[in-house]
């Protein structure tokens, strides 16, 4: 191992190392800051040294790379962890959430992500999305306190580790047709031009059957909605935007490798059409918020895929962006019902009535991720949107397009429903004697750097553009 | 005089001293007259820009615009932001400041909740719709467009009356959908041209130029059509402005009719007819047909109703109806109409919602049937009911007759048909005009209601508008010459 394999290892060594030495603390002392200040401490370090350009690209004997895809996506891994911490602590006292698993599961969770978003190797890139996984099984059930934990995590396990089988079981089939794990070899040998191999193809059907869950695509989707309404809602929002984006980076790595996805088109555009239809559909109904953001996010990564799809023509970096857009609005949106929540809210739209006179800050911040979700302008999800359709419109899926984009304005109605109550509907007079509670410091500090993000993403969205389109 | 930035001024200064009003904190009576005088700040700036026609225009702008602006904002994509303005830019953009003006005048009582976020969203709700009339770039047009919709949206949901969440929410939605598909036609748009010309951009002068098969060009431009047509509103698309009228509060309801409605003729004006001269020719008689559907069909619903909100509501389609024929013929006459009828229909309709705004806060109802008698009572509210009912029945000597003459006599050539149909929803606002004039003013009273005459502030706006209304309708002719230049430019394409 050299100086430059120790450079790029480092910020996934700090994580690790990181995750242990908050478990070993909370065998010495019992107060739980302790281990977010060192969980804290730990991803913000990884995110700073990963900004840092390294010497050479791939590392020379670990077969990490450190390319720009990679390092932009670590930068962001650890900054969401970061703001997922901050928006922890209140909300586990409220809740009871103690110990120092919380933060050291959290780290490992991130561990996964980096080494997934580093892996040059299909093996590394799986190990990677799995450790993640495996923290989120954890993580979504770690409320204790409350009866439908263990159905959550239980809800989640169950098709998890299906998924697992399928992903497995598709590598395996990939790797029999190429006998190599290296991503640039094996995708060149498995998405040639002309007809690709039987083998090579029933791989393909089955990593995207196992992917298709860890993305929520319709319709392998059906988890979604009891996981966002079970766990704690900073898990969730880790989960949606990290996750999400983490196996978006998954089929990033691999498919621009590919001499031609053609074969792959049809798959996908069911997938993409589905989530978009059913995620959009089912939302309408919905009046628990949570389970309302689940269907919503099931039609995003709808909208993801028709970007994947469209990848030669800018489709890539419009999933890129997308994937950096969405997490950073699920960061303030699950932020903003952290804050709601913690203060005595209920989960319902009923119970959301008359919040934006009672927590005006909070209800701002989430008026603002859902017109951004809802890609109005100027926020990164229009931009999002907009580079998404740009894509499909060059490459000619214009059937695609055109469906997804009035399938928008069908979205727009369920996120107005919650504005409407936040803002429109008075609550009955017994809550409002309510006292007005105050976000603590550091929801005060994510819910800002998040919604100015959202914003900043959307008036000046030039510079991650450069960066991505130069990954 | 420097005129550099002079237009970005223009657009951001209300959203800025919007932003000053959050710091006011409790302090409303405070707020809202910062906001007036913001409001008045930016009206003065816009009036200014009517000395600036003498200016040599920057390198690069295109003829006719004395004032342009030209930075690069989202270079990875060919976005720029380009702001210009020409004759028709300058008009419409001194009447949406007056017109917010207006609004934020006649709601100055009516408002008691909420204040500062009330004045909040009308400052930007006026940065949004002065950046739609200068964008000359259509993604930052884009935004714009979109971006005046939300303050609109809350204005409704939370001071409005009656089903507001309801019309709310289908305000939004309608007008939303419309501008989704425009999205796709304009990214549509952005690629075609930028694979013949190897340069992508998003501006207004590039695109111009570009070429189209004639089924492609049909359907971009209906996309277009379709998003002006929800905002203008066009005759079957115009459910939505009833409900949102009649729910929505005073100052919702007088820049909805005065200033939004003006957003889709001006999109079709400045956008849709240049960027797709062959399709626009093609559809002409669609359009023309639903122009004069659109007269005829809302002079008659108007006669049906009891709720004057709604009556005027009405007749506001009715008169956007005239503006859309005087664009579907496209001849300089007919266009010059249609731009000045747009200004009248802003200035009277404003004046109308703010009358029937004053009763309802007066006596709390609306219904035609619980008036009567007005003239007795409250004689100098008759008296300007009574002329702003006339201009908006076109009256000649008032306004709305010289927009409509033009109109008519600009079309009666292309299309002979259509313009004697146009003719007879000139005559079709009298009816209902009169009977409302007849049943509140001069009608025996019927309920005693408590209604007090005007008071200072409420006069002093409505005077301002009948004194613009007379003298338009005496002397157009200095607007009609700033209008002159560009309308000559953009009808020169087309014979």
């Amino acid at each position: 191992m050299t100086a430059t394999d120790l450079f790029i290892a480092l910020p996934i060594i700090l994580l690790a190392v990181g995750a242990l030495v908050t478990l070993l603390v909370g065998a010495i002392t019992r107060t739980t800051n302790i281990g977010i200040v060192i969980a804290l401490a730990a991803t913000l370090g990884a995110a700073f040294w990963l900004m840092q350009s390294p010497p050479t690209l791939p590392a020379p004997t670990l077969g990490l790379s450190a390319g720009g895809l990679s390092r932009l996506f670590g930068v962001f891994f650890c900054l969401l962890a970061a703001g997922v911490l901050c928006l922890s602590v209140a909300y586990n006292r409220e809740r009871g959430i103690s110990g120092e698993e919380y933060p050291s599961v959290l780290l490992f969770t991130t561990f996964g992500m980096l080494a997934l978003a580093s892996a040059t190797n299909l093996l590394t890139l799986f190990l990677g999305l799995e450790a993640m996984s495996f923290g989120f099984y954890i993580l979504v059930a770690i409320d204790l306190q409350r009866g439908v934990s263990g159905e959550t995590g239980l809800k989640y396990l169950l098709p998890g580790a299906l998924s697992t089988a399928f992903l497995a079981f598709g590598i395996a089939l990939l790797y029999t047709v190429s006998g190599t794990l290296s991503l640039h070899e094996l995708m060149q040998f498995t998405l040639t031009s002309g007809t690709p191999d039987p083998i090579a193809l029933a791989g393909w059907g089955c990593l995207l059957a196992g992917l298709a869950f860890k993305l929520s695509l319709a319709p392998a989707h059906l988890w979604t909605p009891d996981v966002y309404q079970g766990a704690p809602a900073p898990v969730v929002a880790f989960l949606s935007g990290g996750s999400k984006a983490a196996t978006i980076l998954f089929l990033l790595l691999l498919l621009p490798q590919a001499v031609d996805v053609s074969a792959l088109r049809i798959p996908l555009c069911a997938l993409s059409l589905f989530s978009m239809m059913i995620g959009n559909c089912a939302a309408l109904r919905q009046n628990h918020v949570r389970r309302l953001m689940a269907y919503s996010s099931i039609a995003q990564m709808g909208y993801v895929v028709l970007a994947l799809l469209s990848g030669k023509s800018g489709g890539y970096q419009a999933a890129a962006f997308y994937a950096i857009a969405y997490g950073t609005i699920s960061l303030a949106a699950f932020g903003a019902i952290t804050v709601i929540e913690r203060n005595g809210g209920g989960e319902t739209l009923d119970d959301y009535r008359g919040v934006g006179s009672r927590q005006p800050f909070a209800a701002g911040v989430l008026a603002l991720s859902l017109f951004a979700l809802a890609g109005i302008p100027p926020t990164a999800g229009f931009t999002g949107k907009f580079l998404i359709f740009s894509a499909a419109i060059r490459s000619g899926e214009i059937t695609l397009a055109v469906t997804g984009i009035l399938l928008t304005a069908v979205s727009v109605y369920y996120y107005l429903r919650v504005v409407v109550a936040l803002y429109f509907n008075h609550a009955d007079n017994t809550e409002d004697t309510q006292p007005r509670s105050i976000p603590t410091a550091p929801e005060y500090a994510v819910l800002i750097a998040a919604a100015t993000t959202i914003l900043i993403l959307g008036l000046w969205p030039g510079k991650l553009i450069e960066l991505l389109s130069r990954a | 005089m420097n005129t550099s930035l002079l237009l970005t001024s223009l657009v951001f200064l209300p959203l800025a001293g919007g932003f000053l009003l959050l710091f006011m904190g409790g302090r409303a009576q405070t707020a809202k007259i910062t906001a007036l005088a913001i409001a008045l700040l930016e009206a003065a700036l816009a009036c200014s820009t009517w000395f600036c026609q003498g200016a040599i225009p920057s390198a690069g702008a295109p003829a006719g615009f004395f004032l342009y602006e030209d930075f690069p904002w989202i270079e990875q994509l060919g976005i720029r932001y380009i702001l210009g303005m020409d004759g028709i830019s300058l008009l419409l953009v001194i009447l949406a400041t007056v017109v917010t003006v207006i609004a934020m005048l006649v709601s100055w009582r009516s408002i008691t909740e909420k204040i500062t976020l009330h004045y909040l969203l009308l400052l930007a709700m006026e940065s949004g719709i002065i950046g739609v009339f200068l964008s000359l770039d259509l993604f930052l047009f884009y935004l714009f467009w979109e971006l005046m919709l939300i303050p609109m949206f809350f204005l409704i949901g939370i001071w409005g009356h009656g089903r507001n969440i309801y019309s709310a929410v289908k305000f939004f939605l309608y007008t939303l959908v419309g501008s989704l598909l425009m999205l796709l036609a304009i990214i549509a748009l952005y690629l075609i041209h930028g694979a013949q010309s190897g340069m992508y951009s998003f501006s207004l002068a590039a695109l111009l130029g570009t070429h189209f098969s004639p089924a492609t060009g049909l359907w971009l431009y209906a996309a277009f059509l379709l998003a002006f047509a929800v905002k203008f509103p066009i005759v079957p698309l115009h459910t939505w402005l009833p409900d949102a009228h009649t729910d929505a509060p005073t100052a919702g309801s007088v820049i909805l009719a005065g200033l939004l409605l003006k957003t889709g003729a001006y999109g079709l004006i400045r956008f849709g007819y240049p960027l797709f001269p062959e399709a626009a020719r093609t559809l002409t008689p669609l359009l023309i047909g639903l122009a004069v559907t659109g007269i005829i069909y809302a002079s008659w619903i108007a006669f049906a109703q009891k709720d004057m909100k709604r009556l005027v509501a009405y007749s506001s389609v009715g008169h956007m109806g005239f503006v859309a024929l005087g664009i579907a013929v496209w001849t300089p006459v007919a266009l010059s109409g249609a731009l000045l009828q747009m200004l009248n229909h802003g200035l009277t309709t404003t004046a109308l919602f703010a009358l029937v705004g004053m009763l309802d806060e007066r006596a709390h109802t609306r219904q035609i049937e619980d008036y009567g008698g007005l003239w007795g009572k409250i004689p100098l509210f008759s008296v300007f009911f009574v002329l702003f009912a006339m201009a908006s029945a076109g009256l000649p000597g008032l306004n709305n007759f010289v927009g409509e003459f033009l109109v008519l006599t600009g079309s009666f050539k292309a299309a002979h048909l259509a313009t004697i149909l146009a003719f007879i929803g000139v005559i079709l606002p009298l009816v209902y005009t009169v009977r409302l004039i007849q049943e509140l003013i001069f009608q025996k009273e019927r309920r005693t209601l408590p209604l007090s005459d005007l008071t200072l502030r409420e006069m002093s706006v409505l005077a301002f508008l009948a004194l613009c209304d007379i003298y338009i309708g005496m002397h157009p002719a200095p607007l009609l010459d700033i209008l002159k230049q560009p309308v000559a430019l953009l009808t020169g394409g087309v014979p």
